[in-house]
């Protein structure tokens, strides 16, 4: 559903461009506005505006003619959310583990035949003896052993009987104890239908059937987390000290244009080009192939998303603004995205930290933003909801800019 | 009564205590060509950034019709326009959208169409800087400084690395904007590119003005002096014999 709306806005906006420049209804349209307006001279105001626009819209078009930078933040993104995606796409837990048997007995080959067809495990072909299976549980490939024993199922008392015995390393001891309560479950399934014995207590679970976050969910808003630094971080540390070198700055330098002029401009192509191509990316999350849902506000994630944006390109503003050539911005770029980058939640959630981290990552600039767009996307959060992130988040805009502003040079 | 629209008083600039402008003071008048030259390093390129407000005065005043440089650089910036060294634009814009926004960068809005018939590049409108010549990228950038028609044009070795035939058709060009009534000012190192465009030169050395007046007076004064060129003038040089079997397409 979601995923058709931004398919159509897509489509909207490529339609309107090929209208607006090859038809004749449109060139007419952009000469009547050019005429227009030159008619009546403008007010420094208007002035103002029109060379933030100016500088803005030519920057964008100099964006989708940039077939490298297109790769790097549509595309990229993409491919992460294809491979994440695919991880996180079952949500049963499996384990790896190995399955020996020594025993003859009839019920033995049945409950190994069980045990393969059971979801839960995955069993290693390659595992045949107690040596391959501890080699390769201390390589962790797979998580903890089961042996059943050469007396396993003889008949005893008139009903097969017999222990089966899990070997773990010290690496894995939760997953054994998992390992041992399914086995536990599955043997008295069995253990009920020999003997005859009614339990005085039992416990079962139900599921709630209420929509909980799926991992999708968290790394749907990690990667528009992602997408935003590859965009407002990595492009302008790259190409701003380059405009430098090359003198493009200096001609700036020049004229009148004031920085904050030049900044809002920026700013302003950042947000458009961001939101295209986080546009993008939500489409084919929602498509079939994932399934993410967003169940908030279009225009309040599209309004969080542009403010996240707005923050983090400070960031690449303020580097690639102070330096005076690339070696000098991407170190800098890295010891501030790297981070970010793995300590805010784009790539792992956050949840999944020690506690003592996720206070300390709960301040950086991007962690609130991913929080924000989660809440907003997945939780369905209005703005009015999510007032520590907004409140987290433009104060370090306000640190980012004044520092941008502050260390900002033309050459 | 000539006019003076660019006044400079004992200029002075410094880098980490050496002093590469010493005090030098000239005056430029309205709709002349002054040339500033000098060899490489000589503080040429520093007096000019001095001029365009790129860098801060150490010390002495400089005035542009007027406006103080050092108090009012936003107004100055309306006033002067400016061909750097550099010829490089952003890459992958059309000539006419970096000619729009370098106008937008004034406030204004311009017909960048008429602007390139005078430079002669309409053709190439739709072309991205990447793809032109150098000559093409000089004339480009000529018609990017004057966007918002300047009272000054300033010219930082405009045709350093040109061909010859480019290097005339710049020449050409540049009489035409002084045609219009404005004042340029440019450097070079190049001899004949004073003695072809400018009214009045200013020969710099180790930051000093060691000469300044009409290229005329001043191989008359040196003339005066008794100065004698060892080699036998010829009536023609190796550069006329190339424009004249190459240069038959000047101007076109």
């Amino acid at each position: 559903m979601s995923g058709r709306i931004f398919l159509i806005i897509i489509v909207l906006i490529l339609a309107g461009r090929i209208v607006l420049k090859r038809t004749p209804v449109g060139r007419n349209l952009k000469a009547a506005r050019k005429t227009k307006s030159n008619q009546q001279p403008m007010s420094p105001t208007q002035k103002q505006i029109y060379t933030v626009l100016t500088f803005a819209k030519i920057s964008i078009l100099r964006y989708f003619r940039d077939r490298v930078a297109i790769f790097f933040t549509i595309l990229f993104p993409l491919i992460f959310l294809v491979v994440f995606g695919s991880f996180s796409k079952s949500n049963d837990v499996s384990f790896h583990i190995g399955l020996v048997n020594q025993s003859q007995s009839q019920f033995s080959q049945k409950f190994v035949a069980d045990t393969k067809s059971n979801k839960m495990f995955k069993i290693d072909k390659e595992v045949n003896d107690l040596t391959t299976a501890k080699a390769k549980m201390s390589r962790s490939e797979i998580d903890a052993t089961v042996v059943l024993p050469p007396s396993f199922g003889e008949i005893e008392a008139g009903h097969p009987t017999g222990q089966a015995v899990i070997y773990y390393d010290q690496n894995n001891v939760s997953a054994a104890q998992t390992l041992q309560s399914v086995l536990q479950g599955q043997f008295e399934g069995i253990n009920s239908k020999l003997v005859s014995t009614k339990a005085p207590f039992t416990v079962i679970s139900r599921s709630t059937n209420t929509q909980g976050l799926s991992k999708l969910d968290y790394t749907v808003s990690g990667l528009i987390g992602f997408s935003i630094i590859g965009l407002g971080i990595f492009g302008p540390v790259n190409y701003f000290p380059l405009m430098k070198r090359q003198g493009v700055l200096r001609r700036l330098h020049i004229t009148p244009l004031r920085v904050w002029q030049f900044f809002v401009a920026s700013v302003l192509s950042n947000a458009v080009i961001g939101l295209f191509s986080i546009a993008i990316m939500i489409a084919v999350a929602s498509s079939p192939l994932f399934h993410f849902k967003i169940i908030g506000n279009y225009f309040e994630l599209a309004a969080f998303i542009a403010f996240g944006i707005l923050t983090i390109f400070g960031i690449g503003l303020a580097i690639g603004g102070w330096a005076k050539n690339e070696n000098q911005a991407a170190p800098l770029a890295n010891i501030i995205v790297f981070p970010m980058l793995f300590l805010s939640g784009t790539f792992f959630p956050r949840f999944a930290m020690p506690e003592w981290l996720q206070h300390v990552t709960t301040f950086l600039p991007l962690t609130p933003i991913i929080d924000g767009i989660r809440m907003i996307s997945t939780e369905g959060k209005h703005l009015t909801d999510i007032g520590p992130q907004i409140g987290l988040t433009a104060l370090w805009a306000v640190i980012i800019y004044a520092i941008a502003f502050r260390v900002f040079r033309w050459e | 009564m000539a006019e003076f629209i660019v006044k400079v008083q004992d200029l002075h600039k410094s880098y980490g205590g050496r002093e590469v402008v010493k005090g030098i003071s000239f005056d430029v008048k309205k709709g002349e060509t002054f040339g500033i030259l000098g060899p490489n390093g000589a503080g040429k390129t520093t007096t000019l950034e001095m001029i365009e407000t790129l860098r801060p005065i150490d010390k002495g005043t400089v005035t542009v019709d007027g406006v103080n440089v050092a108090h009012q650089s936003q107004r100055i910036r309306y006033m002067i326009g400016v061909q750097t060294q550099s010829t490089a634009f952003m890459d992958k814009v059309k000539l006419t959208e970096l000619l729009e926004q370098q106008a937008a960068a004034y406030g204004e809005r311009i017909d960048p169409m008429e602007l390139l018939k005078q430079v002669n590049l309409e053709s190439q409108a739709s072309n991205y800087i990447e793809n032109l010549s150098g000559g093409q990228k000089q004339r480009f950038s000529i018609a990017a400084a004057l966007v918002h028609k300047p009272k000054v044009f300033f010219l930082d070795e405009p045709t350093t690395g040109l061909d010859p035939q480019a290097r005339h058709r710049l020449w050409e060009l540049i009489k035409k904007v002084r045609a219009q009534g404005m004042t340029v000012i440019l450097t070079t190192h190049y001899m004949e590119e004073a003695e072809a465009l400018c009214e009045r030169v200013a020969i710099m050395d180790e930051g000093e003005i060691v000469a300044l007046d009409s290229p005329k007076n001043l191989v008359r004064q040196l003339l005066d002096r008794g100065f004698k060129k060892e080699r036998h003038v010829e009536q023609a040089d190796l550069e006329d014999v190339f424009l004249d079997l190459t240069g038959k397409r000047l101007g076109n």
